[in-house]
């Protein structure tokens, strides 16, 4: 029965229901179980998005694909396909889904750093997408 | 036998179902491929790259494809376990080489050696014959610039269809 009413709550629970602010709230407090106090910056993000950096494959930085620009289209770097704006004040799609965040988040860390991401880069990086507007 | 409205009806639903089988024929000739519906399959598998149709390999490409998706080509493509077994349902299900495939999926299929289970599009027999005539700068172009970017040229490749007469090549 609980499961019935997990599955209810899941299916009747709006995509859009988090909001980008939400999912960067999150990251924050996940950031701040290893490192307490911490806050998240918008320039240490942007750094972040822009270095560029070793122990990746082909993309060596965030900006390979999502150009300098957040809020402009990006391509993949190796089959060329478009990819849509990563800022959600030009894609109201972007940061909507806590899983879709993570995914993607393990997927790139582990192209562009070959490792995975620590949350307190996670949520500067969010906090710098975020304040593009 | 004499025109009666029996023969005459037997004879109108003679044209009709050969009319309908000619229709069909013309359909296969469109190089159209099913898709699987719903948004998964595009939000999972299109995002990188063009959500190629399933049709355009054999289902063992595909199962061999998604028992390696940490690493897809170089990258890591993981899926949870429920959407990477859903994913390939949709897969094997509208494989070329289906049980309700059409007749170009049967092309495809039959291109396809039976030892083989090719994980690159790009370099079945079919695709290289079907693309022997462009040259190698067109492929170079900034808005085309891999041979993995269907949709640069065929206009309505997320829906499976890559009929020649929708092709728009960027300049």
């Amino acid at each position: 029965m609980m499961r019935l009413l997990a599955l209810l709550f899941v299916m009747t629970t709006p995509a859009w229901a988090t909001t980008p602010q939400q999912i960067l709230d999150s990251l924050v407090q996940e950031a701040r179980q290893t490192q307490s106090g911490f806050t998240a910056s918008v320039s240490r993000g942007e750094q972040f998005y822009r270095a560029k950096q070793t122990g990746g494959k082909e993309a060596d930085s965030c900006a390979s694909c999502h150009t300098d620009n957040p809020k402009a289209e990006g391509r993949h770097i190796k089959t060329h396909k478009a990819i849509e704006a990563l800022a959600p004040s030009a894609n109201k799609q972007r940061f909507t889904d806590p899983a879709q965040v993570e995914k993607w988040f393990r997927r790139n860390c582990r192209e562009v750093l070959g490792r995975v991401c620590t949350p307190q880069e996670k949520a500067d990086f969010t906090a710098y997408v975020l304040s593009v507007k | 036998m004499g025109v009666n409205i029996k023969n005459l009806s037997i004879l109108i639903a003679a044209v009709a179902l050969a009319g309908a089988w000619v229709g069909q024929g013309q359909a296969d000739n469109e190089v159209v491929f099913p898709m699987p519906t719903g948004p998964l399959y595009v939000k999972e598998c299109g995002s990188c790259h063009t959500a190629y149709a399933p049709g355009l390999l054999p289902a063992r490409s595909w199962q061999k494809m998604m028992n390696e998706l940490d690493n897809h080509f170089g990258e890591d493509a993981s899926l949870d376990e429920p959407d990477r077994l859903a994913i390939l349902r949709m897969l094997t299900d509208h494989a070329a080489d289906n049980p309700n495939a059409n007749m170009l999926m049967r092309r495809v299929a039959a291109s396809i050696p039976r030892g083989a289970a090719p994980q690159r599009i790009t370099e079945t027999q079919l695709f290289r014959f079907q693309h022997d005539e462009v040259p190698a700068h067109i492929w170079k172009r900034a808005k085309i610039g891999s041979k993995a970017n269907c949709g640069a040229c065929h206009t309505r490749a997320n829906e499976g269809r890559y009929p020649e007469r929708e092709v728009r090549i960027p300049r």
